[in-house]
């Protein structure tokens, strides 16, 4: 039962003021474990607020963020799972599945999170999972015309990970769920 | 859907941080119980079984939710059924031969492949005739064996009278005999008092008061002290402190956190084995004036015992000047108690409890336990009286009560516009308490206290007058079957309209005398400024004293029910010595029907009267102008003296007017010369606490001078202290 937030691109304060009202007010802190970020958040006040919701908290380097000392990938486990970060500008095509996959093996993670589309994907591919959790202030990007907020909320348990996401639709949070089940042991 | 971050509070998420929080907290409170190294609660075993028992419960009941405390409740069940399984094991170790388990000496196991008890290889052993294992005691027979440890023994037949639930200790079944005795004590099986109520932040559903039940307990063990040690009560009720702060960590624990364990074992011993049934009234179901907490016998025991511990920290307590003094004294308990003196005194307050409940009808508004009323019923001749009678100074009069008692004093103030000032004569005295203790801990700034104590003097005086007046009035009066609820101007108010109009009497009676004793008072007045704290502290320190003797006897007497009790319900804060004794004694007279006794009476209570203000003058010429602590300690030295001479005096009167047999009257004599010196002893008590409270105050006054005067006035005191004690002790061995 660890919850795993993973957020980004939110453009602060350049493309947009701040998360929705709603967003926040559901990101409690204690109910959280980790956060993982995928960067561009782009001030230090982001952080700081991160920080509030989880102590435990992972930045990868976007390429708007102000702070530069963050690293250009990371990678965590997380219970069973192994876990990737990174930003995704670094990755071309932008947003394209296999360069993706190529990332994730590099990496060797299970769960690889990256963004910079500022569109929400999920997708299951050779026994891992490449997750983009959007944007979760829903700011502008140059290659999405239909940006809404989102953001993404990972409830690892043993072998199986549920992944939620968090859409804020015509002024509606809506909450989807996907679940993945990690075939084989972890072998380290 | 259903999502971590739902903040619907019965989705599935939403339950599932709410119990991650309760264990949260659990595991924090199991961390803290009894954390000395090497107890058995922190083992791992113990705490295991600890957090199952407290989480199962508290998912159960997710109306109480887990509260801090309830592991308190938990632990010594846990402990007691620990040690008895203990117990058990070693018994079994040494006396195996007897826990054969054999039906009608047939034993099983052999047939039973299945069969896989520990008893096997006992019985083994018990087959093999005279075979001895492991060096354990052979005896032939179970009734050869001490009867404890048949007890035992017997306690684990399986085939015994029960059948299998004879089994009564078990190692297996240890976790759950646990949760049954907390669902048990928790939910109160039914009875009047559940542990649970206390836990619980809403007005219970039957409650009348509409408080959560803990406030009702406390005030209704509030409501028992005032019955008991009414002074006290007052004493605690001026202060502010208001029963729930103390009584709450001792109702919520059961006393677990004053004692130690051991102590605390032997003390639910006893709350356990009464019943815990409500004690109904027969035909008053809707009656809206009982205490839930003491309607039942255990109810009424804890809230016994509640008081008598309060009791026996009286002395440090009355010493006390405010309410956190006063909760420090009550929260941190000696650590040398003798428990069986408390539980025996409790025991006697039980039935008092009982009683009290079964009989008291109205007292209830907010804030009721500050005015507590008492109905004087006409067939019961328990009267009890109203004690700590003080309203706040800025009270809004919203009752009826409240406006009656109003008129009352206006009444009053209107009748004696002889003395200049008045103040509400109960405030004015909690007042000039308070001044009177801050004096001998403040800086000694003469002319401000010069003049209070001029004020303070003439009201005592006053009263005091007034008492002994209405007192004769009351005494003339003697068809009246309430009596004892006539103490004068004091009480503010009588739900009897007849009892209203007495007052008027009586007050009306007071100018009377008082412009009879207008010279003695002007005189006196004329006296150093000293007279009227140490009258006022004579008031006190005799009041204390008084009520003691009061509880002392109706204690040691074992008065039945009426006459022992009414004198402790009948003391009030400033009545003077004669009062109640003379009440007592007009008391034996009504017990006794001897209505001529009055005229007696009548006469002695007037020479009385005469020999205290002749002791009262002397003790004000011994003392000069200087104003300290000694002062006070002298005033109450001369009036405890008094005390006792006007005591022994009242005994003797009240012993031979009554035609009592010659050998009750020695009882009697006795008696009351030994409670004498108990209230003695008392009284050096309170000065006692007193004086250390002066001496922590007096190191940082500036002025030199006085510095060394008080000292010298201390050192006097504590040798007239000396001698009191020891005239005490005399006595007490009488």
């Amino acid at each position: 039962m660890v919850l795993v937030l993973a957020l980004g691109d939110l453009h602060v304060p350049h493309r947009a003021a701040d998360l929705p009202p709603k967003f926040k007010s559901m990101l409690v802190p204690g109910k959280i474990q980790h956060v993982i970020c995928t960067g561009n958040l782009c001030v230090k006040e982001v952080h700081d607020y991160l920080k509030t919701v989880c102590p435990d908290l992972h930045i990868a380097l976007g390429e708007y963020d102000e702070e530069t000392r963050y690293p250009e990938t990371k990678t965590l486990t997380i219970g069973q799972f192994k876990l990737g970060v990174g930003h995704g500008h670094q990755v071309i095509p932008w947003g394209d599945l296999d360069s993706l996959a190529m990332l994730q093996r590099q990496l060797d993670v299970d769960i690889l999170v990256t963004g910079h589309t500022h569109q929400f994907t999920a997708y299951k591919h050779e026994a891992g999972v490449v997750i983009n959790p959007g944007s979760a202030t829903g700011s502008y990007s140059s290659i999405n015309y239909d940006v809404n907020p989102s953001f993404v909320l990972m409830d690892i348990d043993g072998l199986r990970v549920v992944v939620y996401v968090y859409e804020l639709i015509d002024g509606e949070v809506k909450v989807d769920k996907i679940d993945f089940k990690k075939t084989t042991a972890s072998s380290t | 859907m259903d999502n971590p971050l739902s903040q619907n509070p019965d989705s599935m998420w939403g339950r599932f941080f709410k119990n991650a929080e309760l264990e949260r907290m659990l595991d924090q409170d199991l961390t803290r119980l009894y954390p000395e190294p090497g107890s058995y609660f922190q083992k791992p075993g113990c705490q295991g079984i600890l957090r199952r028992v407290l989480l199962l419960w508290c998912l159960r009941h997710p109306e109480y939710g887990y509260r801090q405390g309830m592991h308190e409740l938990l632990a010594p069940l846990l402990y007691v059924l620990h040690v008895d399984v203990e117990r058990l094991s070693e018994v079994r170790k040494l006396y195996e031969d007897h826990f054969i388990d054999e039906f009608d000496s047939f034993s099983f196991h052999e047939n039973d492949s299945t069969y896989k008890f520990d008893f096997k290889k006992f019985s083994d052993s018990a087959k093999d005739g005279n075979g001895l294992g492991k060096g354990s005691v052979k005896f032939s027979s179970l009734g050869e064996l001490d009867p404890r440890i048949q007890t035992v023994v017997l306690l684990s037949d399986a085939y015994g009278a029960e059948g299998e639930l004879g089994i009564v200790i078990s190692k297996k079944f240890m976790e759950h005999d646990a949760y049954s005795m907390f669902d048990a004590l928790m939910s109160g099986a039914g009875g009047a008092i559940a542990m649970a109520e206390f836990f619980s932040p809403s007005p219970f559903g039957n409650s009348h008061f509409g408080f959560p039940p803990v406030i009702e307990a406390s005030a209704a063990l509030y409501h028992l002290l005032s019955i008991v040690d009414s002074s006290l009560h007052g004493h605690l009720a001026e202060l502010g402190v208001e029963p729930q702060y103390f009584a709450l960590r001792w109702l919520r624990v059961l006393f677990g956190r004053e004692f130690s364990l051991d102590d605390l074992l032997i003390i639910w011993d006893k709350i356990f084995s009464y019943d815990n049934t409500k004690v109904n009234k027969p035909a008053d179901n809707v009656s809206n004036s009982t205490f839930a907490a003491l309607s039942s016998h255990r109810g009424a025991f804890i809230s016994a015992f509640a008081v008598s511990i309060i009791l026996h920290l009286r002395s440090q307590v009355l010493a006390t000047e405010n309410a956190t003094a006063c909760l420090q004294r009550l929260l941190n308990f000696p650590d040398d108690i003798d428990l069986v003196k408390l539980l025996v005194k409790a025991k006697s307050l039980q039935a008092l409890a009982i009683d009290a409940n079964n009989s008291t009808s109205p007292m209830i508004y907010p804030g009721f336990y500050y005015r507590s009323k008492s109905v004087s019923t006409r067939g019961h001749s328990l009267s009890l009286d109203l004690t700590s009678p003080r309203t706040p100074p800025n009270v809004v009069p919203d009752s009826y009560w409240e406006e009656k008692w109003r008129d009352l004093h206006k009444e009053e103030e209107h009748e004696e516009g002889v003395i200049g000032k008045l103040h509400k004569s109960r405030k004015g005295w909690s007042e000039r308490v308070r001044l009177r203790l801050s004096r001998t801990e403040s800086d000694q700034s003469s002319s401000k206290v010069g003049k209070i104590q001029k004020d303070q003097k003439s009201p005592v005086r006053k009263t005091l007058l007034k008492d002994l007046a209405s007192q004769l009035r009351s005494d003339e009066d003697t068809e009246k079957t309430v009596y004892d609820g006539d103490i004068g101007h004091q009480d503010p108010v009588e739900v009897n309209g007849q009892e209203i109009t007495d007052k008027n009497f009586g007050s009306m009676s007071e100018p009377r005398y008082l412009s009879g004793n207008a010279e003695s008072e002007e005189n006196s007045s004329n006296f150093s400024d000293s007279p009227s704290p140490i009258s006022g502290s004579n008031g006190r320190q005799n009041d204390s004293g008084k009520s003691s003797i009061a509880s002392n006897l109706s204690i040691n007497e074992n008065d039945p029910g009426p006459c022992g009790t009414t004198p402790e319900c009948s003391t009030l804060p400033i009545s003077d010595s004669p009062d109640e004794l003379s009440l007592k004694c007009a008391q034996n007279d009504n017990s006794l029907g001897k209505s001529t006794m009055g005229m007696k009476e009548r006469k002695f209570l007037s020479g009385k009267f005469q020999w205290l203000w002749k002791f009262g003058r002397n003790a004000s010429e011994g003392t000069s102008e200087k104003i300290g602590a000694c002062e006070d300690a002298k005033a109450c030295i001369g009036g405890s003296v008094q005390n006792i001479v006007v005591g022994s005096l009242t005994a003797d009167g009240c012993d031979s007017s009554s035609r009592i047999s010659e050998e009750t009257v020695e009882q009697n004599l006795m008696g009351s010369f030994r409670n004498l010196g108990q209230s003695m002893l008392q009284n050096i008590q309170v000065i006692e606490a007193v004086f250390q409270l002066d001496r922590g105050h007096t190191g940082p006054l500036e002025n030199s001078s006085k510095n060394g005067f008080v000292g010298q006035g201390q050192f006097t005191a504590l040798a007239a202290l000396e001698e009191l004690r020891k005239i005490s002790n005399l006595l007490s061995e009488m």
